[in-house]
């Protein structure tokens, strides 16, 4: 799995920096360098080439779009993957929290309704097959 | 909580219980709404009819089992007040009440992300990008929301250029006017204070392309270097001036300034 990511990052540093040095020969730019110029296109068609042909090992990865927008927006995007286990982690709680409040309230009505209707809750803990009424 | 009924405790008989049990909840004049005026859907049946006003053990026997409303316990139907029964869900369904970070063993991510601060910009997450990465898209249009919204238009391949398409890519010569100069601006980065080697560093950049700021910094350094020696020089003969019965001060003093360089 980790294979396929490392080379994709492989060529795509591999295609960044074909595309800074690109950057520098056009940025001042002498007649001796045309062949240089030429050989670098070729090696950006080649590195694109090299990028299409990761896309089919990849097809199953999924990216949230959410993902797109922190980089897009300049920021970091661990900051997305920070965001979403803390996220996840308060609302593990929160509906811990009501599953615990709502046992402790099963329990205290049964325990209630047991003084008050002691055969109707015997017939109901049958039924749900608990011999003794939770404490 | 508590139910504040305090004279059916106790040695009630099942007469007696289900009198009360009536008296709590049955004791309406007129049937509830049906549950699909509260949005419970068609599915459930209708509300048990009232008591007679006699009341009484048994006075309204639950309806058969066929009628048992879908989802309700099948068992359970026809066992007097709690035909409604629904069954209770699996114990070893996955919950809220499991820590499922823990349960899909993401401790180690949580750790690395939530424990540390992690840096805001985009430039820490990809130091070795050149440009000023951490602008937003919007601003030169480079936005990868836009790459999704219009997807540019592609052929079947990509194929090498050839000799005659090359001739398009023929260049004038002399350096690019400033503001077309994107790729040299860097966004300003701390100065760490150790050093180390950038894999860039040991790539080959082409010979004929020196930049012109890289040029004036090396003539500023060599123009500064012979200045920086003539002031030493001067230093160190005050110094010796200043104490002759210590010659060896003044020599160690250059050794260290010369070791610093």
């Amino acid at each position: 799995m980790a294979e396929k990511f490392d080379h994709l990052e492989e060529h795509l540093e591999k295609f960044v920096e074909n595309i800074r040095q690109l950057g520098i020969i056009v940025s001042d730019f002498q007649p001796s360098s045309q062949a240089g110029l030429n050989q670098k296109l070729n090696f950006i068609v080649t590195g694109l080439q090299d990028i299409d042909k990761c896309r089919q090992q990849l097809h199953d990865i999924m990216v949230p779009l959410e993902v797109f927008e922190y980089i897009d927006q300049g920021r970091n995007p661990q900051l997305y993957t920070k965001e979403c286990l803390e996220r996840a982690l308060a609302k593990n709680e929160q509906v811990k929290g009501k599953i615990d409040t709502m046992k402790k309230f099963k329990s205290l009505l049964i325990q209630e309704l047991s003084k008050v209707f002691p055969e109707d809750m015997a017939k109901y803990r049958s039924i749900r097959g608990e011999d003794h009424p939770p404490s | 909580m508590k139910v504040n009924n305090a004279r059916y405790r106790g040695s009630a008989g099942a007469e007696g219980t289900m009198e009360n049990f009536t008296a709590l909840f049955g004791a309406q004049a007129d049937p509830p709404p049906p549950p699909t005026a509260l949005g419970f859907g068609p599915g459930k049946p209708p509300p048990p009819p009232p008591p007679p006003p006699g009341g009484g053990p048994g006075t309204a026997p639950p309806p058969p089992a066929a009628t048992a409303p879908p989802g309700a316990d099948k068992s359970a139907a026809g066992c007097g007040p709690f035909y409604l029964m629904r069954e209770l869900p699996g114990n070893t369904e996955l919950t809220g009440s499991t820590n499922l970070i823990t349960h899909y063993n993401l401790e180690h991510a949580y750790n690395k992300f939530c424990g540390k601060k992690v840096k805001e910009k985009l430039s820490n997450f990809l130091p070795d990008l050149p440009g000023m990465i951490d602008l937003p898209g919007s601003h030169d249009n480079s936005s990868l929301r836009s790459l999704i919204e219009k997807p540019p238009i592609l052929g079947g391949s990509f194929n090498p250029i050839t000799g005659t398409m090359l001739a398009g890519f023929r260049l004038h010569t002399g350096p690019l006017p400033e503001q077309c100069r994107l790729m040299h601006i860097q966004p300003p980065k701390k100065k760490n204070k150790h050093k180390h080697k950038q894999s860039r560093t040991q790539d080959p950049v082409p010979p004929e392309t020196p930049s012109d700021s890289d040029h004036k910094k090396k003539k500023k350094k060599k123009e500064e270097d012979p200045e920086r020696k003539r002031k030493k020089k001067e230093k160190k003969k005050k110094k010796n001036r200043h104490s002759p019965d210590h010659p060896g001060v003044g020599s160690s003093q250059a050794s260290s300034s010369s070791s610093l360089r």
